[in-house]
């Protein structure tokens, strides 16, 4: 792979492996941090390239790994209660957007965050970034099964919060 | 669509069983602002999954971190590559101009240069020279002969030890 199928096929991706370091790390410099790394080691070892299937799967299959390493390393350093980690940042707001609609959206990622690491990873993968099954088996190195099980719960989670939030305005 | 077939989307999609083509059309379904008032925070988990996709880095020095140079467009590329050229060019000319002025210089050192035409007067310079040398060292002999004397008496004063 030369520097112009880089330029062209992996770094539009970056975004994508951004987003998803963030889901895992809730903090955008690590997020960034990894995302860099994959890259890099995406160069580097950009000679095997051509063995690699789905290289999309790929990277995002490293940058889990490398997610879960640093998730590794700062819950040693630090012991933060999750949604403090997780308090997302909306690039996109203006002040002229509805407030409570803002609101929504800060619970919901609340929610989001709050699913265990496996549903949380799941449900960004095919309701975010729109991934097959078989994507999100090949990333997260999963079978078919627990992908499947896996979105249910996180969908029924979801569901069941949102319903009470409806029901009683929570 | 019409909010029938899209409760029945909905549906399916908790039951997960809607295709990635069916998730699409709900996403848009839900971006429009006249969503049933029971649908409501339904319709904010499809905004924020929409709107989660435009999260991105926003981090320009990020790209020219990974691959040095890269943002270097084609005609800087096109001026770097031909000045790299032109600089090897350069070296060989001037390397080349080194060269012939070295061999020049080498071949006019070579020629003997002939001293004397006579024969007999090139073999009496040469006896002279010779004689000169010749000189030199009887005279050395001598200052050395000298020095001996020294060496002989220091060996007859030193104790005889063994």
């Amino acid at each position: 792979m030369n520097l112009e199928a880089f330029q062209n096929r992996v770094l539009p991706v970056k975004n994508k492996l951004f987003r998803f370091a963030l889901r895992f790390l809730g903090n955008e410099d690590e997020a960034k941090d990894v995302v860099q790394e994959v890259l890099i080691r995406v160069w580097n070892g950009r000679d095997n390239m051509n063995e690699v299937q789905n290289w999309e799967a790929w990277c995002m299959r490293i940058t889990k790994n490398l997610s879960l390493d640093r998730i590794r390393s700062l819950s040693r350093r630090q012991t933060l209660p999750i949604e403090i980690g997780f308090d997302v940042h909306q690039h996109d707001l203006t002040p002229h957007e509805n407030t409570e609609q803002n609101e929504s959206m800060q619970r919901i990622s609340k929610l989001i965050a709050m699913l265990p690491e496996k549903q949380r990873q799941i449900i960004h993968l095919r309701d975010i970034e729109g991934y097959s099954y078989n994507e999100i088996c090949e990333i997260l190195e999963l079978d078919m099964n627990q992908v499947k099980v896996n979105l249910f719960r996180a969908r029924t989670a979801v569901r069941e919060q949102l319903t009470k939030i409806n029901a009683y305005g929570l | 669509m019409d909010s029938n077939r899209m409760e029945e989307l909905l549906q399916k999609y908790w039951n997960c069983e809607t295709s990635l083509d069916e998730e699409t059309q709900l996403r848009a379904y839900f971006q429009r602002a006249d969503v049933p008032e029971h649908l409501k925070e339904t319709a904010n988990l499809f905004r924020y999954f929409e709107q989660q996709k435009n999260t991105s880095i926003q981090d320009i020095a990020l790209d020219g971190v990974i691959v040095p140079g890269q943002h270097r467009n084609k005609t800087r590329k096109l001026v770097y590559n031909s000045l790299r050229i032109a600089a090897g060019v350069a070296v060989l000319v001037v390397a080349g101009w080194f060269l012939r002025h070295e061999t020049k210089t080498e071949n006019t050192a070579e020629v003997i240069v002939d001293t004397y035409d006579d024969p007999k007067l090139a073999f009496e310079e040469t006896k002279k020279a010779l004689r000169m040398i010749s000189d030199g060292f009887e005279e050395a002999e001598e200052q050395a002969k000298k020095l001996n004397l020294f060496n002989e008496a220091q060996q007859d004063v030193k104790p005889k030890t063994r």
